[in-house]
C-alpha cells in the first residue's frame, strides 16, 4: 500500500519533469508554466469546483474502465457507450417535461439506460458467437460516433444552430449548481461510493474480482462467468453512459458535434494508471481533470497551446505505469543482494 | 466503365495504407508481441510525412520524415515494453494517445491551425505511370497511374511472405511468438527479434502513415487515421498473420472504403457510409469467430 | 579425474528474498554421469541454471577447465560446449524436428534464406550417429514426449556440446521408457560427454550415476561416489532426517457407494474419444488412484467430472444423483476438488489469501453472506481464515497477502483446507503433491489417509505410482481413454501397473 503511493508519486514527479524537458526543448518556461497550469485548476475554491466538475466523465469513464479490466472483460468502449448515454438523456431532456426532481433522475436513468445498451451489443456478441470484446467495442465506439453524428445532423439538428447540434434539454433536466459547486460533482462522488462498495463488499464484486484475475479458478470455484461478464459489461456501459448523461445535463445542456471525442481514451488512461483500483481513478480523474482544466488558462497567460495537455498526459500514464512496476523490480532486486552480500560475507 | 475503374481505383488506395500497417503489425504478431500501436504510429508517420514534404518540399523527404516518426514510436515501446518491462498492452495505448497528443500539439505549435493543415508546398507522393501497360483498356487506368506506395506496398506482401517463411529471421521471428523460451535456449535473445519486429512494423506503418496524408489526400488532419490501426489488427487476426491474407483482407476492406465514397454520391449521408468499413470489420469477426468455433470443434 | 567444471562459493538469491543457493562449491570431471539430487526447492535446478547462464548468481565464481566463466546467456554457454534439457520441455510444437534442432544454428544461403537441404541433412546423419530413431520431418505436436526429449538432446549434440545438463528427464517418462534413455546417456558418457543429472528419485540416481551430489535447503550436503551409498541414506541426507518408504494405511471398512461413473465417453471434435466407455465407481471410505502416463484421459476425466466438459455420452452419479447437466456450482455442493496445477486452477495467485480461502463457501454457505446473499460477511471470514490456519498450521503473514507469497505447501494447505471443509460426500484430487517437497507430500498423504477415516470417498489421480501405492486401497489404470486394469493396491506391484500404463489392456 505504502509502496504503491510512492511508486505513484515517483512516476507524476517524473512525469512532469519530462513534460517540463519538451516545454525547454520547445523554448518554453517549465516552472512558470506548471505554477500557471495548477493556479488555474487548484488555485482556490472556484478553479477547484471547476476541476471537479470538469472531473466527472474522466472519472466515471475511469471507473468503467478500472471495474471491467479488473473483472476480465476488455471494455474499450467507454466512447460508444458515452455518446449513447448523452444521447439517450438528450433525447429524454427534449420530448419529457417533469419537474425537475422527477426529470433529473429519470434523465440520469436513461443514460445509464443508454450506456448499458451499447455495452449490451457487445456483450450479446461476444455470447452469442464468441466475438472477442477487445476489437469489438472499438469498432463500436466508431459506429456509435458516426451515428450520432448523424442524429445531431439531420433528425435532431437545432436549425437555428450553425453547426450540427440538437436543442436544449428541458430546463428541469439541468444539473442545478450548488454555489460554486456542480451538483453532477456529487453524483459522480455518490457513483465511486457505491462501485466501491459493490466491488469490495458484495458477493457479486467478489466473484468479478476473482474472475478477472484467474477466470478458471473462479468458474471451478462455483462462479457463473458467462452471467459475472454480462453484469460487468452491463454495469461498465452504464456508467460510461451516465458520464455521457451528467456532461450534457451539466454542461451545453444539449448534444453537441464532437462531445465525446475530448473523453475517447481518458477513462481507459486512467485506469491504467489507477492499476484499476477504485479508489485510485478517483484521485488519478481528479489529477487529469486540473491538467485539462488549467492548460486552458495556461494558455493565456504563457503561450503554451493548451494541446501540451495531451501530451503530458499520454506521458504521465506510461511514466507513472513503467515507474510503478519498475520500482518493484529494482526495490526486490536490491533487497535481494543485499542478503546475497550476507550470505556471501 | 468508368464507375467500376473508379471503384477498383478507390479500393486500392482504400486498401493501401490497412495493407501496410498489417503487413508491420504481421511482424510483432508473429514474434509474440501484443502490439496496438500501429494506430499511433501510423498518425506520427501522417504528420512528419506533411511536416517533411511541406518544409523540404520534396516528398522523398516526407515519406522518410514520416518513417522516422513512426520508428520514433517503435523506439519509445521498446523503451518501455522491452527494457522496462512495462505490459504491452498499456504501453501500446499509451503511444497511441502520446501521438494523437505530440501531432495535435504540433499541428497547433508549429502549423498554428486546429484540425486540418493543408497547403500547395506539400509535395505528395507521385503516381507512377507504366508504359504500355497504361495503353491496355480497362486494365490499363487499374494496374498503371496508381501512387507509389501501392506498389510498395504489393511488393512489401511478397517481400514479408518470404522474410518470414522462408528465412533464417522468419524462423526465429515466428519461434519467439510460439515459444520464447525454446528460442532463447538456442542461443538467440527473444528480447532481440522483438525489438527488430518492432522496427520492422514502425517501417510499414511509416509507409502507411505517409500514404494516408502524401497520397491518399494531401494534407493531415487530427487523428485522421481514424481507427485504421485497429482495423488492420483485426485484419492480422483474421488470417493468423498471413501476408497474402492480409493483401486479400485489405482489399475487401478498401472494398468498403470505396463503396462508402461511392454510395456518397447517391445521396446516403455521409455518415452511413463512414461506418461502412468497420461494420464491415464486425462481420468479419463474426466470420472469424464462427470459423474458429468449428475448428475448436473439430480438433479441440 | 581432471576436474572440468568447478563451481566455488556459489550464491544466489531470487529477489526479493529467496535464498536458492546457498555458498555451494562442487566440481565435475569429464565423461562422468554426476547426480545432483534433493528435494523440490532444494535449489538443483537454479544451481544447473546459473552453471548455463540461463540465471545470473550473486556471488561465486565458476571455472570451466580450469579458466574462469560467467555465462550472461545459454548462448555463449553453448558456445563452450554447454547444453541444458529442461524439465520441461521447450520445443516449438508447431516446428519440424529437424526446424527445431537448427534453431539458431541454422545454415542459410544467400539472401538469409535457409538451406533446409543442408540442415535436413546434418539433422539426419546426427540422428543416425547417435542412434536415436527420429524422423527429421516429423512435426513435434505429433511425436511423443520421449521423443522429444531425444529432440532437445540432439539440439544439444547438433552444436557439439560436452556437457549436457538434464533437469528430471525422467519425470515425463513411462517406467518403460526409462532404461532407453539411460542407455543413450551412457553411451554418451563413453564417448566422452559429461552429464550432469537433476533427480529426486534415487532409485534412478543410483543406477546411473557414477558421482552424487546431495543439496538441501540450498546447501551441498554432500558428494559420494555412487558405488558406495545406497537408497536409505541417500534419502536422510536429502531430507536431513529418516524417512519411511512404507505406507500408514491401515485396513477400513468401505462404505456405501458415493460416486459412480456410467459408459462416459469424450469425443474430440475430429472424431478421436479421449475417454472411451469409462466406468467406475467409488466408495465411502475409499481411496481409489487412476494411475497413467499423462495425456491418456485423465485431463478429461476431471474436466468432464467438474464440469468445465460436457462428455458425449454417460454419465456422473454422486450418492444416486446424476450431476451431468448440473451446473458448476451444483456439482461443488457434492464434489470437493483439489487440482493439479494451484496457479491455474486452484487459486489466484494475486488475490489475497482470505479472497482464495472463501472461494465456494461464499456461494455455499449462509454464514458468509448477508442481505440474501448480497452483501459479504468479511468478519466471518476473517473468522474463517484465522481458524484454518490454526487447524492446518499454515504459515502466512497476514490474512491480506497475496497468495503468491505462500510458499508451495503452505498453498496446497490452504486449496486442502478450504476444499475440506466444504461438507461434500466425494473428493477428487488431481496430482495433488506435484512440486511439494517430502514434509509437505507427508502432510497431503496424512490428510488424504484422515478424509478416508472420515469416511468420504476419494478418488486420486496422479502420475506418480510410489504415492498411489503408499494411500490407495484400489488403483485403476488409464490408457488411451480406457479404463485398462482395476487392481487391489495389496495384489499389485509397480511393475505390474507400469505395463498396463504402456501397453493397455494387451500387454499384461
Amino acid at each position: 500500500m505504502k509502496r504503491r503511493l510512492w511508486s505513484g508519486l515517483v512516476g507524476v514527479v517524473v512525469a512532469l519533469a519530462v513534460g517540463a524537458l519538451i516545454m525547454l526543448a520547445q523554448g518554453y518556461k517549465p516552472l512558470s508554466t506548471y505554477v500557471a497550469l495548477f493556479q488555474f485548476s487548484l488555485g482556490g475554491i472556484g478553479p477547484f469546483t471547476t476541476t471537479l466538475k470538469n472531473s466527472v466523465p474522466l472519472v466515471l469513464t475511469g471507473l468503467s474502465a478500472a471495474v471491467a479490466f479488473a473483472s476480465g472483460p476488455v471494455n474499450l468502449g467507454q466512447p460508444g457507450q458515452f455518446v449513447f448515454g448523452a444521447l439517450a438523456a438528450t433525447l429524454g431532456g427534449l420530448y419529457i417535461r417533469l419537474p425537475a426532481v422527477l426529470e433529473i433522475p429519470l434523465l440520469l436513468l436513461l443514460a445509464i439506460a443508454g450506456g448499458a445498451l451499447w455495452s449490451s451489443i457487445a456483450a450479446f456478441l461476444r455470447r452469442a458467437f464468441e466475438m472477442s470484446e477487445f476489437i469489438v467495442t472499438l469498432m463500436l465506439n466508431m459506429i456509435a460516433d458516426f451515428f450520432t453524428a448523424w442524429v445531431i445532423a439531420f433528425p435532431l439538428m437545432d436549425r437555428k444552430a450553425f453547426s450540427p447540434m440538437t436543442p436544449q434539454i428541458a430546463k428541469s433536466g439541468w444539473m442545478p449548481d450548488l454555489g460554486l459547486l456542480s451538483s453532477s460533482t456529487l453524483v459522480m462522488l455518490g457513483a465511486v461510493v457505491l462501485v466501491w462498495f459493490v466491488f469490495h463488499r458484495w458477493r457479486a464484486g467478489y466473484e468479478w474480482r476473482m474472475t478477472g484475475q484467474n477466470s478458471v479458478f473462479a468458474r471451478l470455484g462455483g462462479c457463473d462467468i458467462h452471467r459475472n461478464f454480462l453484469a460487468v459489461m452491463l454495469v461498465t456501459g452504464a456508467l460510461a453512459g451516465l458520464a455521457g448523461g451528467l456532461v450534457v445535463m451539466a454542461g451545453p445542456h444539449r448534444f453537441i458535434k464532437g462531445l465525446g471525442a475530448n473523453y475517447a481514451w481518458d477513462g481507459i488512461m486512467i485506469a491504467i494508471m489507477a492499476n484499476n483500483s477504485i479508489v485510485g481513478t478517483l484521485v488519478y480523474g481528479v489529477f487529469i481533470a486540473a491538467i485539462q482544466t488549467g492548460a486552458l488558462g495556461m494558455e493565456l497567460i504563457t503561450n503554451v497551446p493548451s494541446e501540451i495537455a495531451q501530451v503530458l498526459q499520454a506521458v504521465l500514464v506510461l511514466i507513472i505505469v513503467a515507474t510503478r512496476e519498475y520500482t518493484n523490480v529494482l526495490l526486490d532486486r536490491l533487497s535481494a543482494r543485499r542478503q546475497a552480500k550476507e550470505r556471501a560475507a | 466503365m468508368n464507375v467500376l475503374i473508379g471503384l477498383i481505383t478507390g479500393m486500392i488506395s482504400g486498401a493501401t495504407p490497412i495493407l501496410l500497417a498489417a503487413l508491420g503489425g504481421t511482424f510483432t504478431f508473429y514474434a509474440g508481441v501484443f502490439n496496438i500501436a500501429m494506430e499511433g504510429m501510423m498518425l506520427m508517420a501522417a504528420f512528419f510525412a506533411v511536416l517533411g514534404s511541406f518544409f523540404f518540399h520534396s516528398w522523398v523527404i516526407g515519406l522518410a520524415f514520416g518513417v522516422l516518426g513512426s520508428l520514433t514510436l517503435a523506439l519509445i515501446f521498446i523503451l518501455f515494453s522491452v527494457k522496462l518491462e512495462t505490459d504491452e498492452f498499456v504501453t501500446g495505448i499509451a503511444l497511441n494517445l502520446f501521438a494523437l497528443g505530440i501531432t495535435t500539439y504540433f499541428l497547433r505549435q508549429i502549423f498554428k491551425v486546429k484540425g486540418v493543415f493543408t497547403s500547395k508546398s506539400i509535395v505528395p507522393v507521385p503516381q507512377l505511370h507504366i508504359p504500355f501497360i497504361e495503353k491496355i483498356p480497362f486494365v490499363g487506368p487499374v494496374l498503371s497511374g496508381r501512387n507509389l506506395i501501392v506498389y510498395i506496398a504489393v511488393i512489401a506482401t511478397v517481400f514479408c511472405y518470404y522474410l518470414i517463411f522462408k528465412t533464417r529471421f522468419g524462423l526465429r521471428l515466428r519461434a519467439a511468438g510460439y515459444n520464447a523460451d525454446s528460442l532463447d535456449s538456442s542461443g538467440v535473445r527473444t528480447s532481440r527479434i522483438r525489438m527488430q519486429a518492432l522496427l520492422l512494423c514502425a517501417l510499414f506503418c511509416g509507409l502507411g502513415g505517409a500514404f494516408l496524408s502524401l497520397g491518399y489526400v494531401t494534407l493531415f488532419a487530427e487523428n485522421m487515421t481514424a481507427g485504421r490501426g485497429w482495423i488492420s489488427l483485426a485484419a492480422i487476426i483474421l488470417v493468423d498473420g498471413h501476408p497474402y491474407g492480409i493483401a486479400a483482407i485489405s482489399l475487401l476492406f478498401g472494398f468498403f472504403d470505396g463503396l462508402g465514397l461511392f454510395l456518397q454520391n447517391y445521396g446516403v449521408a455521409s455518415q452511413f457510409t463512414a461506418m461502412i468499413p468497420y461494420i464491415a470489420t464486425l462481420f468479419a469477426l463474426y466470420v472469424y469467430a464462427q470459423r474458429r468455433r468449428e475448428k475448436k470443434r473439430k480438433r479441440v | 579425474m581432471n576436474d572440468l567444471i568447478a563451481l566455488h562459493n556459489i550464491v544466489k538469491v531470487y529477489p526479493p528474498n529467496v535464498l536458492a543457493v546457498d555458498d555451494v562449491s562442487v566440481s565435475f570431471c569429464k565423461g562422468e554421469i554426476h547426480s545432483i539430487v534433493g528435494e523440490n526447492g532444494a535449489g538443483k535446478s537454479t544451481l544447473m541454471k546459473l552453471l548455463y547462464g540461463l540465471v545470473p548468481f550473486d556471488s561465486g565464481r565458476i571455472e570451466f577447465g580450469g579458466v574462469n566463466v560467467r555465462f550472461r546467456k545459454p548462448g555463449d554457454a553453448i558456445a563452450m560446449g554447454i547444453g541444458m534439457v529442461h524439465q520441461e520441455i521447450v520445443l516449438i510444437p508447431q516446428y519440424s524436428v529437424w526446424e527445431n534442432v537448427v534453431l539458431g544454428a541454422e545454415p542459410v544461403r544467400t539472401l538469409g534464406r535457409i538451406d533446409s537441404r543442408t540442415a535436413i541433412d546434418a539433422v539426419r546423419s546426427k540422428i543416425e550417429e547417435f542412434q536415436f530413431n527420429l524422423d527429421p520431418l516429423a512435426i513435434v505436436d505429433d511425436i511423443s514426449v520421449a521423443a522429444r526429449q531425444k529432440v532437445e538432446i540432439l539440439k544439444l549434440l547438433f552444436r557439439n556440446v560436452s556437457v549436457l545438463i538434464l533437469d528430471e528427464p525422467t519425470a515425463v517418462l513411462t517406467p518403460q521408457e526409462i532404461p532407453q534413455l539411460f542407455a543413450e546417456l551412457k553411451r554418451l558418457r563413453d564417448r566422452g560427454h559429461t552429464i550432469l543429472f537433476i533427480s529426486h528419485r534415487l532409485d534412478e540416481v543410483l543406477e546411473l550415476s557414477d558421482r552424487i551430489t546431495i543439496m538441501r535447503k540450498g546447501r551441498k550436503v554432500a558428494t559420494v561416489e555412487a558405488s558406495e551409498t545406497n537408497k536409505e541414506s541417500l534419502a536422510t541426507m536429502m531430507v536431513g532426517r529418516q524417512v519411511i518408504f512404507t505406507s500408514k494405511r491401515t485396513p477400513h471398512q468401505r462404505g456405501e457407494l458415493v460416486f459412480e461413473a456410467q459408459h462416459v465417453d469424450w469425443e474430440r471434435g475430429d472424431g478421436l474419444k479421449l475417454l472411451d466407455d469409462v466406468s467406475f465407481s467409488v466408495h465411502a471410505g475409499e481411496i481409489v488412484g487412476i494411475a497413467g502416463v499423462e495425456g491418456n484421459g485423465q485431463f478429461e476425466l476431471v474436466n468432464s467430472i467438474m464440469g468445465l466438459e460436457q462428455p458425449t455420452r454417460g454419465s456422473f452419479l454422486v450418492k444416486g444423483k446424476d450431476i451431468t447437466s448440473l451446473s458448476i456450482l451444483e456439482r461443488r455442493k457434492l464434489i470437493s476438488f483439489v487440482p493439479q496445477d494451484r496457479g491455474k486452477m486452484g487459486a489466484s495467485l494475486s488475490a489475497s489469501i482470505l479472497d482464495n480461502a472463501i472461494m465456494t463457501h461464499h456461494r455455499l454457505e449462509k454464514r458468509f453472506s448477508r442481505w440474501h446473499g448480497l452483501v459479504l460477511d468479511y468478519r466471518k471470514a476473517r473468522d474463517f481464515v484465522d481458524m484454518l490456519k490454526e487447524r492446518f498450521s499454515v504459515q502466512m503473514a497476514s490474512r491480506q497477502s497475496d497468495f503468491r507469497s505462500l510458499s508451495g505447501g503452505n498453498q496446497q494447505k490452504v486449496i486442502l483446507a478450504r476444499e475440506l471443509l466444504l461438507a461434500t460426500p466425494f473428493f477428487l484430487m488431481d496430482q495433488p503433491t506435484r512440486g511439494l517437497d517430502v514434509g509437505s507430500i507427508e502432510y497431503v498423504h496424512g490428510e488424504i489417509l484422515a478424509m478416508r477415516e472420515a469416511d468420504r470417498a476419494v478418488l486420486l489421480i496422479s502420475a506418480d505410482l510410489e504415492e498411489l501405492f503408499l494411500v490407495a486401497d484400489r488403483i485403476l489404470v488409464m490408457h488411451r481413454g480406457c479404463i485398462v486394469a482395476d487392481l487391489m493396491t495389496e495384489k499389485t506391484t509397480i511393475e505390474e501397473v507400469g505395463a498396463y500404463m504402456l501397453g493397455g489392456r494387451a500387454s499384461a
